[in-house]
Parts: structure tokens; C-alpha cells; sequence
């Protein structure tokens, strides 16, 4: 190796500064502050200990209830926009017509805003007069008209739908781009050995889009455990108590009352949480990585 | 060498849309300068020059005011107009869902990014304990139109004996049985006066194929009037309110409320209020009621104006009010808090802001809400002008017994409202019982009064 086309260490300072002062200082400021009992209704500042943490796992709250929904929703979301995108971006790799047609058309939803999106798809799941029920109702599906955002069985399902909806053509993009770098030698040589389209798919598509899966997976991980506008928009945490609340919302929420130092709390649980995946994933990732 | 022209061309461009964007910048950004530098003097000799004088110095102003939906009528942005075209000033109205008004305004006010003027609930205990008017907003005790205020909506709006805000809505009017005359009429129903008579109503109305009552819980905000609309109930013990407030009392526990909370379920799960009470919103109770699909609504004393708008056949004077009768309730509510305009303190646009208000409290701006919104019929302001049609009055002449709501009287209830809401939209859900509504509203209110340091919970 020739030691002088590595660059000096000091050429990192600069975004090593900016990193550490934007992103990693108030980080661990917002950590510091959940041990206090910080709020809009006073100045001053006091130590509590672990007295919000306490406030977030205790039995009596519905916090925990929220976290679990904010990891069930990145779970599923995450499976579903990469299952249905490779699905997609399997149909829209072959010969057919007005290709890019179809490719934009399922593209579009992710590049309308999320707000808006929450807004129209509130309207048409309306159950009394939104597009769905109505459709279902006029073609004798009256058993299918539901209540999709105002019953507690359906709502957290529906939100998650919409976003599936909203993300997927994103996802399908990125899986597309990953299957037409794949050389179609390997297709060739395939059908020559008499390979038919699952085994083609199972031994060549799928290992080689595997990288690209991966990054997927960490955009929808990270997307899902932040999510925030779309269940806003969409239900902003209800029906009910705490339904389709996430941890954004909740946040949110807490720091709109005032109680920042719960609000912080929250943030902090998030942030270990997302410690952890994140590690879990680059280790995932990085497995069968080659060191040169 | 076309592709060289058309990339010099394309940056040319990007650099004329910079510059030009940088000039507007420094022009807007001149104005509300100057005004900061303008001595308080000449501030007040401002307000007595007439309006031709202003209209320069409002060049490139523009105010926001942030409301929730509902709080900003058409009527008002028709006078904004007017306003703008005296005074150069523009008002920029931001209509938030109401569903998500509270969260985003406690946000901003708290960020120190709040628009120059916000819409607020009066109340002299929340607006000292949630929006900390002292600090976040601006003291308009020396306004012209300040005297105007109606003393007892003045004392919901003010702390420390100065004036912090300015109503937007008629505070005479109180959450009461709007109901359809005509149709009361035909199917041979009496005005109830308990809640027995009112489910025989409700039944009858249901087996005439109609739906007894339009509720919309999806705003998150109105369903939690049907208990402040039979407070009186809850008070045989008078002292009851301050006993909540001196942390002697709990809401836990109260008898009166838990049957309330118990009817107002049990009228949900009889299906009186139909089956899409979840997701209906309140902005469309008018046209519901006027298209004979719903025969009542929890509404104030405007519905039948609103409904002759929706609907002009139907007659603005076929629409009547009786008491809330949960708990056997025979009194009226009375609540002189309201939606409000506040001044943010931060606002760089203070004295254009304070134009406004000015403008919004003259004879002609208070006459021209009156008579352009059915739901005013009394602003409260010594100048403004009464329309009380016969059959309100006739509905306020029935009930002579008058007792404050909560959001009035007792501390840091307003601040849970929408918290309240939800709780009560889970126990309609199920996911709640009426005793675990009232042990969250304690605990909220708890949460609240920890906050603020309140002497009483420590």
C-alpha cells in the first residue's frame, strides 16, 4: 500500500467538529436533561434521577404501549414496502409496455408530501361518505365497508397501509436499479442449463440484490422508528387513548404540554433503542464483507 | 457549444433568482426593524392618526395569527381584507386542525417561535399556568378598545390586573340541545327535563329512522362539552370547584360525574348518536342537521343561522335549545372564557399586531361579525350590538339557574382538554371505563399542577 494516498487525519476535523456540535452535543444534552424535571412552567432546573424513566416503564402510563407500536409498526412496514417492492420491481425489470409508465406511476406517491397524503387518504377512508366505503357500497361489498381509522382494531392497520402505499415505489426504485446491475450472463447461462424464472430468481436475482435489500431495510428501519407526520396526519395518535400512537407523536405531544423532561425521556429510550438496531445491523451488513 | 450558452445561461439565472431573492429579503426585513425602533410615543400617537397615514408604514408587513379551526370565521378574513386595504398590513391566517391546535401552539410558544398573534382559550387560571401570559404575551391593558371589554370575559383574559387578550367569540352563548322544531313537532316530542325523558326522545326519534344526536369525536374537543354542559349537576356542594383547585377534592370518586360519563356511554352504545359519531367533525353538524338525517346537536346558539346557511329552505327560526340533561341537569353553563387573540411577546410585528386588534374591536368590525356570524349574537364588548333572536331568548328566559363550567373555574382542566377527550374517545372505544376517565383527568391535572410548582399538590 502506498502510504502517502492516505489522507492527513486532521482533513476529518472539520466534519468530525460539525458532527459533534450539531449532532452528537445536543444528543447528549437531550440525555442530560431527561434526568431533570424540566418544563415550561418553570426556570428553574432540578435533578431528579431516574424519576421520568420511571414515569415512562411505569405500569400506569401507556408509554411502553407506545414503543411497542412504534417497533411494530417498523417491523411491519419495513417487511411489507421491501416484500411488495421486490415484488414490483421484479414485474417492472421485464419487457413490457409503457415500462416507465408504470414505474412512475407507482413511484409518485413517495414524492408527495407525507402531510398531504395523510390528509387525502383521511377523506377517502372516511366510513360514511370516503371513496373506499363508497366504492364497496356501490358494488354490493357492503360487508367490507369498515371504519378504518375511528375502530381500534382497524386504525393502526390502515395508517400502516397508507404508508406501505406512500413508501413502497421508493423502495422499488432502489431494487430496480439493484437488479438491472446484475449481468445477464448469469440469466443466460442459466436458461441454458435449463433453469426456469424461480430458480432463476432464487439463485442469481435474490443473492445478488441481497446488498441492496440490506439497504432498504436500514431506510425503512430508520424511516419507521421515526415516523411521525403520516400518523399525525392521519389519526394523530387515536383513536382513543394511546391506539396508533408512536413515539414522535408522543414527544411531540409532551413537549406541546410543556413537560419537556418526560419528552426527553421518551427521546433517550428511542435513542438506545436505535442504538441497538443499529449495531445489530452493521454487524448483519458487514458479515460477509471482504477486508482488503 | 450550445451546451456551454445554455449552462451559462441557466446560472445567469440562478444567480439573478438569488439576487432578487436576497433584495426581498433585506426589504421585509427593514420593516419590522424599524418598528422596534419606533419610541412607545410615537406608537400611540400611530393609533390616533387615521388609517391613510399608516397605510405607508404597513408596506411589507405581513402578521401571521395562528387559530384553531373554526376560531377565525370567513367573517373575519373578509374584515382582514378591509384591514390590509387601510393599512397596508397583511395578515397571513394559519387554520390549524383543531385536533392539533393545542399541541402545535404549546410547541411554539414554548420554542419562542410563535406567530405574531395566536388564538388562545381564555381562562384566568390556564392562561397564567399554560400559556404564562406574563412572559409569552403582550400587555394590552392601554389599548383603546381594552375598556370595552366585557368585565367578566375581561377577568377571564387578564393577570396581575393587566389585560393580556382580546375575545374573538360571543361568550353568552353556551353549549346547550340544539334540536329541529319542525321535526320535534311531527313526531309529538316535549322539550325532556331529565334523562329518562331524554332517552323516551331519542328512542322515538331513532324509530322514525332518524338519528337522535349528531356527535363528532374525531375534532377530539366537543364530545367533552356534553359534560361541561351539565356541570351544575356535579355542584350540589357549591364549593365543590374550589375544593378541586385547593387539591381537596378529586374527580375520582364524584358521584354525579361517573353517572354522566356512564349516560353520555350508554347513549353511544344505543346508538343515539348514530354509527359514524367517531369520525364525524364538527364543521359539518349544520348541514347535517339540516338534512333532517340528525334531529339534535350539542351546539351553542348560533346552529340556526348556520343550518339556514347550509340550507336555505330551512328556516333559521326551526331550530331550538334546551339544557343538557345528563344527570337530570336543569341549569344553564355559563362559561365567559372563549376563544381569544393574544400578542405573542417575541412577535417582531407588535404595534401592526396591535393595529389589528384595534381594527377587529371597532363598532363597524363588531357589527359586521355580528351580522355575518350566526353563532354571535352577543360579542362581548360594551360597543358591540345584540341579536338575540325570540327563540334564544326564549331558551335563556327558561332556565333561570346559571352555574360556570369547569374550563372556567377549576385550574388545569382547560390544559387536559384534549387529553380529556381522548380518554373519553377510548372509553367509547371501550378501552376505558367512565371511573378510569375521571382517575386521568385527576392525574392529568396533577401532572399539570407538578409542572407549575402548585403550592397545593406538593
Amino acid at each position: 500500500m502506498n502510504r502517502n494516498k492516505v489522507y492527513p487525519r486532521y482533513f476529518a476535523l472539520g466534519a468530525l467538529i460539525i458532527y459533534f456540535v450539531f449532532f452528537f452535543l445536543p444528543g447528549l444534552i437531550g440525555v442530560g436533561y431527561s434526568f431533570t424535571d424540566w418544563s415550561a412552567y418553570s426556570d428553574e432546573l432540578h435533578y431528579v434521577g431516574f424519576e421520568n424513566f420511571k414515569t415512562v416503564f411505569s405500569s400506569d402510563e401507556n408509554y411502553m404501549k407506545i414503543i411497542t407500536n412504534t417497533l411494530e409498526f417498523t417491523l411491519i412496514t419495513t417487511i411489507l414496502k421491501n416484500v411488495i417492492g421486490l415484488v414490483l420491481a421484479l414485474l417492472l425489470t421485464k419487457s413490457i409496455r409503457f415500462l416507465n409508465m408504470h414505474r412512475g406511476i407507482v413511484f409518485m406517491p413517495s414524492v408527495l408530501s407525507t402531510l398531504i397524503i395523510g390528509m387525502i387518504f383521511k377523506s377517502i377512508l372516511d366510513p360514511k361518505s370516503g371513496l373506499l366505503n363508497s366504492f364497496f357500497r356501490s358494488v354490493g361489498l357492503e360487508m367490507l365497508a369498515k371504519k378504518w381509522l375511528v375502530s381500534s382494531e382497524l386504525a393502526f392497520g390502515s395508517v400502516m397501509a397508507v404508508d406501505i402505499w406512500r413508501g413502497v415505489g421508493y423502495i422499488m426504485t432502489i431494487l430496480i436499479a439493484g437488479i438491472l446491475s446484475i449481468s445477464s450472463d448469469y440469466y443466460e447461462a442459466a436458461a441454458i442449463d435449463g433453469a426456469g424464472g424461480w430458480k432463476k430468481f432464487r439463485y442469481i436475482t435474490f443473492p445478488l440484490i441481497l446488498p441492496t435489500l440490506a439497504t432498504t431495510t436500514v431506510l425503512n428501519v430508520i424511516y419507521g422508528l421515526k415516523v411521525f407526520d403520516m400518523v399525525y396526519a392521519l389519526t394523530n395518535g387515536g383513536p382513543g387513548k394511546a391506539t396508533t400512537e408512536v413515539l414522535y407523536t408522543a414527544v411531540f405531544k409532551k413537549f406541546g404540554t410543556g413537560q419537556y423532561a418526560v419528552g426527553t425521556a421518551l427521546s433517550s429510550v428511542m435513542f438506545v433503542i436505535m442504538i441497538f438496531v443499529g449495531i445489530y445491523m452493521i454487524r448483519v451488513m458487514t458479515k460477509n464483507e471482504v477486508v482488503e | 457549444m450550445k451546451k456551454k450558452i445554455m449552462v451559462s445561461l441557466l446560472s445567469l439565472s440562478m444567480v439573478m433568482g438569488m439576487l432578487a431573492g436576497c433584495a426581498q429579503g433585506g426589504s421585509t426585513s427593514t420593516a419590522p426593524a424599524a418598528q422596534e425602533e419606533a419610541p412607545a410615543k410615537e406608537s400611540k400617537e400611530e393609533e390616533a392618526a387615521p388609517a391613510e397615514e399608516t397605510a405607508e408604514s404597513g408596506d411589507d408587513v405581513t402578521i401571521t395569527f395562528m387559530a384553531s379551526q373554526d376560531w377565525i370565521q370567513d367573517a373575519e378574513m373578509e374584515l382582514g381584507e378591509k384591514f390590509t386595504e387601510q393599512t397596508g398590513i397583511k395578515v397571513d391566517y394559519q387554520i390549524v386542525p383543531s385536533d392539533q391546535y393545542e399541541s402545535l401552539l404549546m410547541t411554539k410558544i414554548n420554542a419562542g417561535e410563535c406567530t405574531d398573534i395566536f388564538g388562545g382559550q381564555s381562562s384566568q387560571f390556564s392562561i397564567v399556568t399554560q400559556f404564562d401570559v406574563e412572559k409569552n404575551a403582550v400587555d394590552l391593558s392601554g389599548e383603546s378598545w381594552a375598556g370595552n371589554v366585557d368585565p367578566a370575559a375581561a377577568v377571564e383574559l387578564s393577570a396581575g390586573g393587566k389585560l393580556y387578550g382580546q375575545p374573538i367569540q360571543d361568550v353568552s352563548a353556551c353549549w346547550a340541545v340544539a334540536y329541529n322544531i319542525s321535526m320535534f313537532d311531527e313526531l309529538g316530542l316535549k322539550i325532556p327535563t331529565n334523562y329518562a325523558e331524554f332517552c323516551d326522545v331519542c328512542e322515538k326519534i331513532k324509530a322514525a329512522g332518524i338519528i337522535p344526536i349528531y356527535e363528532c369525536v374525531s375534532d377530539g374537543w366537543h364530545h367533552v362539552c356534553w359534560t361541561e354542559a351539565a356541570v351544575a349537576a356535579t355542584q350540589a356542594d357549591a364549593s365543590y370547584p374550589e375544593k378541586l383547585n385547593n387539591n381537596e377534592a378529586t374527580f375520582a370518586g364524584n358521584k354525579e360525574l361517573t353517572t354522566m360519563f356512564s349516560q353520555l356511554k350508554e347513549m353511544a352504545d344505543k346508538g343515539y348518536m348514530g354509527d359514524n359519531y367517531m369520525s364525524n367533525e364538527y364543521a359539518d353538524a349544520p348541514a347535517s342537521i339540516a338534512s333532517g338525517e340528525y334531529a339534535m346537536v350539542l351546539y351553542n346558539q348560533g346552529l340556526g343561522a348556520e343550518v339556514h346557511a347550509a340550507d336555505p329552505n330551512f328556516s333559521e327560526d326551526n331550530i331550538g335549545y334546551f339544557v343538557n340533561p345528563l344527570c337530570d341537569n336543569q341549569a344553564l353553563n355559563v362559561n365567559y372564557c372563549g376563544p381569544s387573540r393574544f400578542i405573542f411577546s417575541g412577535s417582531k410585528n407588535i404595534d401592526a399586531a396591535k393595529k389589528y386588534l384595534e381594527f377587529m374591536a371597532s363598532d363597524e368590525s363588531l357589527a359586521y361579525m355580528t351580522e355575518n356570524v350566526g353563532k354571535f349574537n352577543q360579542l362581548p364588548y360594551s360597543n358591540a350590538p345584540s341579536a338575540y333572536s325570540e327563540v334564544v331568548q326564549d331558551f335563556y328566559d327558561r332556565y333561570p339557574k346559571k352555574v360556570a363550567v369547569f374550563q372556567a373555574s377549576v385550574k388545569y382542566y382547560n390544559p387536559a382538554w384534549m387529553d380529556i377527550g381522548a380518554d373519553m374517545s377510548a372509553m367509547f372505544l371501550g378501552e376505558m371505563t367512565p371511573e378510569e376517565v375521571l382517575k386521568d383527568i385527576d392525574k392529568l391535572r396533577a401532572e399539570q399542577a407538578a409542572a407549575a410548582s402548585d403550592p397545593a399538590w406538593k
